[in-house]
Parts: C-alpha cells; sequence; structure tokens
C-alpha cells in the first residue's frame, strides 16, 4: 500500500517547551493483524504519530475498530508492532524485548482497563493486586503493606487497610477502577494508558474516577494516554485530543479547540452525533453516509472519503498529509490544503471550515 | 472458601459426599468389621445370609461381605488414584496448551482428538492385556492414560477463555511472568472445573475397572468389585440361584458411579448456578391488588413489584412502580445499572425469567391485563400489539437464515402468507429504518452492528404494534450510528404514532429524544416529568446532581463533581427515602423513617422526595438546604405541592 511519506517533522505538534524529551513519541507506528507479506491483514493502526509530554493528558479519541485501544495494546507491547517506533522519554522501545526488557518497560508503561468487573482477579484480596507490582519490579522490600496503604489512601480508598483485605466482589464498580488506578500507580510508571477507563462506570461516579486522575495528574505530574469514544469526557479530562479514523490520525490538538472548532469532516461529525443535554432540545440532525469501512479493504485515499459530506475526487488519490489548521492543531483533510481551498473559494459559499 | 459453603448446603452433593463417606469407611474399617479373610476358603460353598455370613458364600467358599468390604478399598483406590492422574494430566496439557499457544496447542490438540476418536473401551482392553497380572497398579495406568483427554480438552477451552480476560492482560501488563500468571491468575479460577473434571475422571476410572475385571483382562487375583462380578460369572452364580453374589458388587459400583457424578454436578452447578434453579412459578401475587389502571392509557403499570428469588433472599428490584403511557408518547426510562429499569421493562413484557418473579401490581396494555394472559392468548398479543427490542437484541438474528426470511417469520406467525405481501411489507420496513432492500437476501454475518439492529426494530415494526419497548437499543453502538438509529426511531414513532418506551443509562439522550422523562432510583421511580421540564427544572436532588455529573461539551473547563456514595443494596429493606445516604440535602428523621411517598410539583411533574412534602415544615427544609453549598434545590418548595395517588397522567387527558 502506498502511503504518502509525509516528512517526519510536519507529523509533530511544534517540540514541548524546554522541559526535556516527551514522556511518549510514537512515530510511524503500525500494526497489521493477520495477513502475511504486502497483501491482505488488517490495517488496525496506519502510520500514526503523536507524542505526550510530560504531565499532559492526552485524549485519543475514536470509535469501535478506531485502533485506539490496539495503540495502548502496542505502546504496553501486549502486540507487537508491526513497523513505527516507540520512544519512552526519549529512548527508543527496541523492536524485539527479551523477559528482562519486557520488564522493564512494563514497569514504565501502566495501563488502565475499561471494565472494573473484568479487570480484577475475582480470587485475590486488594491487598495482593496491589503488592504484585510492588514485587515484579522490586519496588518493596519485604512487607509491603506500607506501600499498600499509601497507594489506597492516593486513590481515596479510606480506611486503607478495610479495602486492602476486600476482593473485588465486595466492592463497587467505581471502588474496583480505584483499585485498577492504584494497580498502575504501584510501579511508579512514567505513562499511563488508561483505556475508556470510565465508560464502564454509572454515570454518577465517572466524573469521581475523571477527576482522580486528573488530581492525579495535577499533584504527580503523570502523563497519561485517555482514550474514550466520548468527547465530552475527552474535553474535560485532556490537555491535548487526537482524533482516530480507521487506524489513521485525521485531527490533533488543544482538546478545547478540537472539539469547540473542529476541523476535520469526521470530527465534525462526532461531536454532532453526540448527545448534548447542554444544547437545549434541539438535537443537530446528522449527514452520514454508510458506516466505518471494513479495514482489511481501505480505500486508498483519505478513509472517510466514502462517508464525508464534502468529499472530493482528489480524496481518492492518496492519504492526505496533516495540514496546519490553527496553533499546535492539525488535520488530515485536503479542503485544509492551500490550492484546493483556493480552487473552492468561489465555488463553495457558507461552507464552515 | 465460599464454594464449599454452597456446596455443604445442596441436597446433591450432600447427598454425594454422603455416600462416598459410607463407601470410604467400609473399607478403612474393613478390618473391624469383618473377621474373615476374604480370599480365604475355608467356609462351604454357596452358603446361605446368616448371622455368620451376612452375605453368604462363594463358589469356593470365601466370605462375601468381607469381600465386598476389602473390595470397596481396591475399587475407591483405582477410582481415586486413576482420576487424579487423569486430572493432573488434562489439566497439564491443557493449559500449557492453552497459554503457550502456536504450534504446542497446536501438537497437543490433535493429541487430545486422537485420544478422543480412540473407542476408549478396546484401546483400554488391548493395553491392560498386555500388563496382565501385574496387580492394580498397570490397571491404573493404563485407565489414566485413556482417561485425561476429554478433560484437558474441556480446561484448554476453559483456559484459553481465561487467558483473554482482562484481569490476566492486566497481570501481563504489570510484568508478571508466566508462572504467575498460570498458577495465581488462570488456575485459581479453574479449580471448580477442575474438581469436576476429578470426579468425572474417577468415575470412568471404576466403571472401567469394574469392566475390565469382569472380562477377566485385569489381575483376577485381587479382590476388586469387578473381580468379584468376574467369578460370580465365571461360576455362573446366577445359574445356582446366588444372586446376591452378582447384586452386591454391582450395587457398590452403581452406589459409587452415583456418588461421583453428584459430586461432579454440584460442582459444575457452582460454576454455573442457572443450572441450580428449577422453574420457579413466575407470576404470583401476594401483595394486595393494584388499583384500577387509568383508562385513557395504552400500558399502565401500577404499584408493580418485582423480585429475584435467590438462595440469600428475595432481592426487590422494582418497588411498587406506577407507570402510564399515553397513546403514540414516547416515555423516556432512565437510572443507574441495577436501578430496575430492565427488570421493570422485562416484567411488562411477561419476558421476565426465573428466578425472577412479579410479586404484586398490574400490567395493562389497551385494557388487557397482560400479566393474566394465558401463553398462547400473550403470543397473539405479543408482537401484535407489543413488541421489544434489547441491547444486544442483533445477536437475536439467526445465523444461517437469510434477513429476508426472518422478517417474515413474525408476520407468517400472525396470519400473513401471501408472498407478495411479505415482500412488499418486508421492502416497506427496511425503507423506514434506512437500510437497502437489496439486504433482505443477505445473511445475519454480512451486515455490520447497526444494520442488524436496524433489522431488529425492522421486524418489532411489522405488525404494526402500539407500543415498542426499548431497552438500551444503541447502548452498543457506535456514537455515529447510534445517532443515526436515533433519528430513524423519532421518525418511525412520528409517522405511525406508535408508544415507545425507552430505556437507558444515558439521561442526556432521553433529554432530547423524550416526551416524558421517568428516573429510575434503586428500584423506585423517583421523578416523572415532560422532558423539557425535566432538563429545565429537575426536582429531585438525585436527578439534579445527574443533570450535572456529564461533562459539557462546551463552555469553559471546569471541575464538576459526581454523586458520591452508591445505591443500596435491594436485597435490604430500606424504611425510608433509597437516596438518604448519598443525598446532600436529606432530612434525618424523615427522609430515612418515612415510607417514600410521591408527590406532584405540577401538572405533570412527579417527584418521591420528602422536601416537597407540605406535611414537613418550611425550617427543616431550609435548614437541609442550608447543608448543600451550592444550594442544590433551586424550586419552588412549598408553594404547589399537592399530595396525588396514583398519580395521573396529564397526557393522557
Amino acid at each position: 500500500m502506498s502511503q504518502s511519506q509525509t516528512p517526519l517533522s510536519t507529523n509533530f505538534p511544534a517540540s514541548a517547551p524546554a522541559s526535556g524529551p516527551n514522556t511518549l513519541d510514537i512515530v510511524n507506528l503500525r500494526k497489521v493483524f493477520g495477513g502475511r507479506g504486502k497483501s491482505g491483514g488488517v490495517v488496525a493502526v496506519n502510520d500514526v504519530s503523536f507524542s505526550i509530554r510530560r504531565g499532559e493528558v492526552l485524549g485519543l479519541v475514536g470509535e469501535s475498530g478506531s485502533g485506539k485501544s490496539t495503540i495502548a495494546r502496542l505502546i504496553a507491547r501486549l502486540h507487537q508492532p508491526t513497523s513505527g517506533e516507540i520512544r519512552l522519554n526519549g529512548e527508543v522501545v527496541p523492536h524485539k524485548l527479551g523477559g528482562q526488557g519486557l520488564r522493564q518497560l512494563r514497569r514504565r508503561v501502566q495501563m488502565i482497563f475499561q471494565d472494573p468487573y473484568a479487570s480484577l482477579n475475582p480470587l485475590h484480596p486488594v491487598r495482593y493486586t496491589l503488592a504484585r507490582p510492588l514485587k515484579i519490579h522490586r519496588l518493596a522490600r519485604g512487607n509491603t503493606d506500607p506501600q499498600v496503604t499509601a497507594l489506597l489512601e492516593r486513590v481515596g480508598l479510606t480506611p486503607a487497610l478495610t479495602y486492602a483485605a476486600k476482593r473485588p466482589f465486595e466492592l463497587s464498580g467505581g471502588q474496583r477502577q480505584r483499585v485498577g488506578i492504584a494497580r498502575a500507580l504501584a510501579a511508579q510508571p512514567e505513562l499511563i494508558l488508561a483505556d475508556e477507563p470510565t465508560s464502564a462506570l454509572d454515570v454518577s461516579i465517572r466524573l469521581d474516577v475523571m477527576n482522580l486522575m486528573l488530581d492525579l495528574k495535577d499533584q504527580e505530574g503523570l502523563s497519561m494516554l485517555f482514550i474514550t469514544h466520548d468527547l465530552a469526557g475527552a474535553r474535560y479530562m485532556s490537555d491535548r485530543v487526537a482524533v482516530l479514523y480507521a487506524g489513521t490520525l485525521v485531527e490533533i490538538g488543544p482538546a478545547v479547540q478540537v472539539i469547540d472548532q473542529p476541523q476535520h469532516p469526521y470530527t465534525q461529525l462526532l461531536k454532532s452525533a453526540a448527545p448534548k443535554p447542554d444544547a437545549g432540545l434541539t438535537p443537530d440532525h446528522i449527514e452520514a453516509r454508510g458506516e466505518v469501512p471494513d479495514l482489511s479493504t481501505l480505500p486508498p485515499g483519505c478513509p472517510f472519503e466514502p462517508r464525508c459530506p464534502y468529499a472530493m475526487p482528489e480524496c481518492k488519490n492518496g492519504l492526505p498529509k496533516l495540514y496546519d489548521v490553527g496553533e499546535e492543531h492539525q488535520a488530515r483533510c485536503l479542503l485544509h490544503d492551500p490550492a484546493i481551498k483556493a480552487q473552492r473559494a468561489g465555488a463553495v459559499a457558507g461552507y464552515a471550515l | 472458601m465460599n464454594g464449599l459453603r454452597i456446596l455443604l448446603r445442596q441436597p446433591r452433593s450432600l447427598v454425594g459426599a454422603g455416600i462416598l463417606l459410607v463407601l470410604l469407611l467400609m473399607g478403612l474399617l474393613a478390618p473391624v468389621l469383618t473377621p474373615y479373610n476374604p480370599t480365604s476358603l475355608e467356609f462351604s460353598a454357596y452358603m446361605p445370609f446368616s448371622a455368620q455370613h451376612p452375605l453368604g458364600t462363594t463358589a469356593i467358599g470365601q466370605d462375601i461381605f468381607s469381600q465386598l468390604l476389602y473390595g470397596a478399598r481396591l475399587t475407591l483406590l483405582v477410582g481415586a488414584v486413576a482420576g487424579l492422574i487423569a486430572t493432573l494430566l488434562s489439566v497439564a496439557l491443557g493449559l500449557t496448551a492453552a497459554y503457550v499457544g502456536g504450534w504446542v496447542d497446536e501438537a497437543i490438540n490433535a493429541l487430545i482428538n486422537v485420544f478422543l476418536v480412540l473407542p476408549g473401551l478396546p484401546l483400554v482392553i488391548i493395553a491392560a492385556a498386555f500388563l496382565r497380572g501385574g496387580g492394580v497398579w498397570p490397571v491404573i495406568l493404563v485407565i489414566s492414560l485413556t482417561g485425561w483427554a476429554w478433560g484437558a480438552r474441556v480446561l484448554r477451552a476453559q483456559a484459553m477463555a481465561l487467558r483473554e480476560r482482562d484481569f490476566v492482560q492486566a497481570a501481563v501488563a504489570s510484568g508478571e511472568g508466566p508462572g504467575r500468571i498460570i498458577f495465581m491468575e488462570i488456575l485459581p479460577n479453574m479449580t471448580s472445573l477442575i474438581a469436576a473434571n476429578f470426579f468425572g475422571a474417577a468415575l470412568y476410572a471404576v466403571l472401567s475397572e469394574a469392566g475390565l475385571s469382569f472380562i477377566g483382562v485385569g489381575d483376577v487375583s485381587l479382590v476388586t468389585w469387578g473381580t468379584m462380578l468376574y467369578w460370580a460369572q465365571a461360576k455362573g452364580a446366577l445359574l445356582q440361584g446366588a444372586w446376591w453374589w452378582v447384586a452386591m458388587p454391582g450395587l457398590g459400583i452403581a452406589l459409587l458411579g452415583t456418588s461421583f457424578a453428584l459430586l461432579n454436578f454440584a460442582i459444575d452447578q457452582l460454576g454455573n448456578p442457572r443450572l441450580g434453579w428449577g422453574s420457579v412459578k413466575s407470576f404470583r401475587r401476594t401483595l394486595p391488588p393494584a388499583p384500577a389502571p387509568n383508562p385513557n392509557a395504552l400500558l399502565a403499570v401500577r404499584d408493580l413489584d418485582v423480585g429475584y428469588v435467590t438462595p440469600q433472599g428475595t432481592v426487590r428490584a422494582v418497588r411498587k412502580v406506577s407507570l402510564d403511557v399515553a397513546p403514540g408518547e414516547f416515555v423516556g426510562l432512565a437510572g443507574e445499572s441495577g436501578c430496575g429499569k430492565s427488570t421493570l421493562a422485562f416484567a411488562a413484557t411477561r419476558l421476565l425469567n426465573p428466578p425472577g418473579e412479579v410479586l404484586g401490581g398490574s400490567v395493562t396494555l389497551a385494557g388487557q391485563d397482560l400479566l393474566a394472559l394465558a401463553p398462547e392468548a400473550l403470543r397473539q398479543v405479543r408482537w401484535k400489539e407489543f413488541s421489544v427490542v434489547f441491547q444486544a437484541s442483533m445477536n437475536v438474528l439467526n445465523p444461517v437464515l437469510k434477513i429476508r426470511e426472518q422478517v417474515y417469520d413474525a408476520m407468517q406467525a400472525h396470519g400473513i402468507t401471501d408472498p407478495a405481501k411479505l415482500d412488499a411489507r418486508a421492502r416497506e420496513l427496511f425503507s423506514m429504518v434506512g437500510i437497502q432492500t437489496r439486504y433482505l437476501d443477505s445473511y445475519p454475518h454480512q451486515l455490520s452492528g447497526g444494520m442488524k439492529q436496524r433489522v431488529v426494530i425492522a421486524i418489532a415494526l411489522a405488525l404494526e404494534p402500539k407500543l415498542i419497548v426499548m431497552d438500551e437499543p444503541t447502548t452498543a453502538l457506535d456514537v455515529v450510528v447510534q445517532r443515526q438509529i436515533l433519528q430513524e426511531i423519532a421518525e418511525v414513532r412520528r409517522r405511525l404514532k406508535i408508544s415507545i418506551v425507552f430505556i437507558t443509562h444515558d439521561l442526556s439522550l432521553l433529554v432530547e429524544m423524550s416526551d416524558r422523562v421517568a428516573i429510575m432510583y434503586a428500584g423506585e421511580l423517583v421523578e416523572q416529568a415532560p422532558a423539557h421540564e425535566l432538563y429545565a427544572h429537575p426536582a429531585h436532588p438525585y436527578t439534579q446532581q445527574l443533570m450535572k455529573a456529564f461533562p459539557p461539551m462546551t463552555g469553559p473547563r471546569e471541575r464538576r463533581s459526581g454523586i458520591p456514595g452508591r445505591p443500596p443494596s435491594l436485597s435490604e429493606t430500606l424504611p425510608g427515602c433509597p437516596f438518604f445516604e448519598r443525598c446532600a440535602v436529606r432530612m434525618p428523621g424523615i427522609c430515612d423513617v418515612k415510607p417514600l411517598e410521591t408527590f406532584r410539583i405540577a401538572e405533570a411533574h412527579t417527584v418521591a422526595c420528602f422536601l416537597y412534602d407540605p406535611a414537613v415544615s418550611p425550617a427543616t427544609k431550609e435548614l437541609a438546604l442550608s447543608h448543600a453549598p451550592n444550594s442544590v434545590i433551586a424550586q419552588p418548595l412549598v408553594s404547589q405541592e399537592v399530595r396525588l395517588e396514583p398519580v395521573p397522567n396529564p397526557a393522557l387527558h
């Protein structure tokens, strides 16, 4: 498949202000499931590049099948990337990792899973779940109880000793997810990958779990990849937002800017489809054709072209590059190409972009 | 262990364990219970029952009672040891295959399949014939080696499923090594399956040993129940009228087999509790009769009480809920998971399965008492008068039937058989829900999740029912598809003027879609109002906090807070308001003591909250409100309340 080989530099937002290397850089990360060689296979992640700065939350937004969870699993090396580079604090994570290297990586990168009812072993008390990372990564000698207690207090599960003795079935969904967060914190990671950590929770407790993660970010400078399908949640949690469609990064920029003034037609569609009680009782009527394409037979051009209300013949020619559309804000859409803009200027009136 | 305690409460496992204990004691206490050596030939042949020989003697003068006791020893030994070895083999091979995967898995799986297709008994016979005469151990070995494959296959499948579970992935992601993953994460979750497997294998071993000995390929010089049968048969015991010589060991084997089978089944049931629930009588009324339904309502739910009857007690999931739906009305029912909203839908449409039970109240659809309908009458009403769409209902499509046949199905069941009519109706339905008619001739797997859910909605519309109950019909779908389907539902409703009860946890979506919204909390209906009214003036503290619990899509970014605490357990009897513990404006001494009441605060707006109770003094209310920093109740409090029971729905007039 011929990808437009965009120069690396344009794929990155301006680098972080002088605070050392980014916590995470991923460069042209690609994952193909199944299929051998050039043909066949499902392109789950299609040459995605982005960075997470120290102390930053990057929201990764997309629908199911967009590749957002796959990216987290590639970073945590639960899957092996097909190609591309992952850098943690400036160091390249080798493509081949032995047992020791894997354990190292898994200390530095921790995951929070979506379903707290599934991600805790039903047979282990909280104490066991939290003590294991400490022991695996030799962060505690002998008695781990003081550290387990400290972790539980950090995530607001007090009195900690009571919670340490409980098994998952004795905890509510929100409490379980707090244990999940504490487990991620236990290894003292540099980066936390939170894969839809609130979507399995009830509305009334979602905000508290989000607030806990924001507090940890503010107080402890944690860097986080926050994966979600919910634009409002991404806006609440993230400093910057990256939008994925069919494995391709289509828009990235400051959270409020991307969600308040989306520049890619797909982001606009996502926004108009979200329920908005704040907007009163006049829901947007959305115009979208079809559904997310089959990832094994992606069109050669822009993956959104078959559904895009603004599709042009040029869109089929190849994957557009990321165009700068604002400060640190980029969108992968030909509508932002200066030549095409000029061409359309007369033809289209009242167009929103 | 919790599992053990449940096991000990079950009659099945108790009987199984009891039998096993008796047989074990028989073997262990043999020297105490009988003075005779089982192989000594000191008595005369075929002696009848007597005090000295309770079960008589054999053709060569052995005491059958002592043979039976000593035989229990070896028979149990074979069962236990062969069962254990076979189970160990199953666990080791099944887990290795599942964990390592790749070619190792393929090789082990091939081995399992070979052993499964080999005819077991002939193989055992051939192998045993080679090892003949070497005592009991060769027999045990042969039985173990032929008895592991079935268990290995089951355990492999289970381990593979566990391996993909999030908690195992989480352990991998936290850096845990293979040993701990297998022995601390996967294996402990398989204990009941392994235990069940052991009793299954032990049963197989006992039966195989008996079979082998009976045909004389075991070591016939040993005393087991199997060899007793062999000698009885060889000496023509039945021809001599000595039936007890055959019957006693046979009975022993049958009892042991029964005991193992009972234990196996009881443990199996631990891992799969549904197996244990027999048919509970689903529609029993124990509460006083409900007030008369509103005659103008299409659907009138009155004082509906629904519970789940479990061994731990009855969980009251829906508590005296009354809800009316007017013809053509779109009613949204919102609440958190476990608040009873789905149970209400299931009960009201007679789809509730045991252990769920309607404990009281009534459900009336167009004048017909739904809860009283006989099954055949219910079948007539269902689909024609009302239909149901569930969250994962796209999974109800039969994968081997074309979509067209499944769309025809409901119509044919209600007497439409003309092919031209069926085709025309199917096309009409598809265009209504926005699917191209060419998909009529597809199979379900060729359709995306969103299209399948559209097909299910089309089927629900097929007979133009007056009411459709939709339980989270779009929750499993992506936002964009969800929005498209919601638009189509809204459009269809406007055109056909059907009523819809739409259940979801997503309040913001309901506010957009519904005419009227009802909020449930912990089994109670706590607030009901027209959607715009509920949005602009939520009255119940729970509703108010719920409205604020969504991150906003617009405006400045600022911290918001959720609702502290968690809903009460529905197995408890609550004296007062179920929201009391979490409420920022609660009034101790009132809210936690008085039985919950519903008050009307505006024409169509009702709320189950004592802040709106005219009987409570304004000073008490002021005091409660002063505890909430942001003045949660921004409502006219004392002005318009009228106590009403039941609450009428003005949309009906």
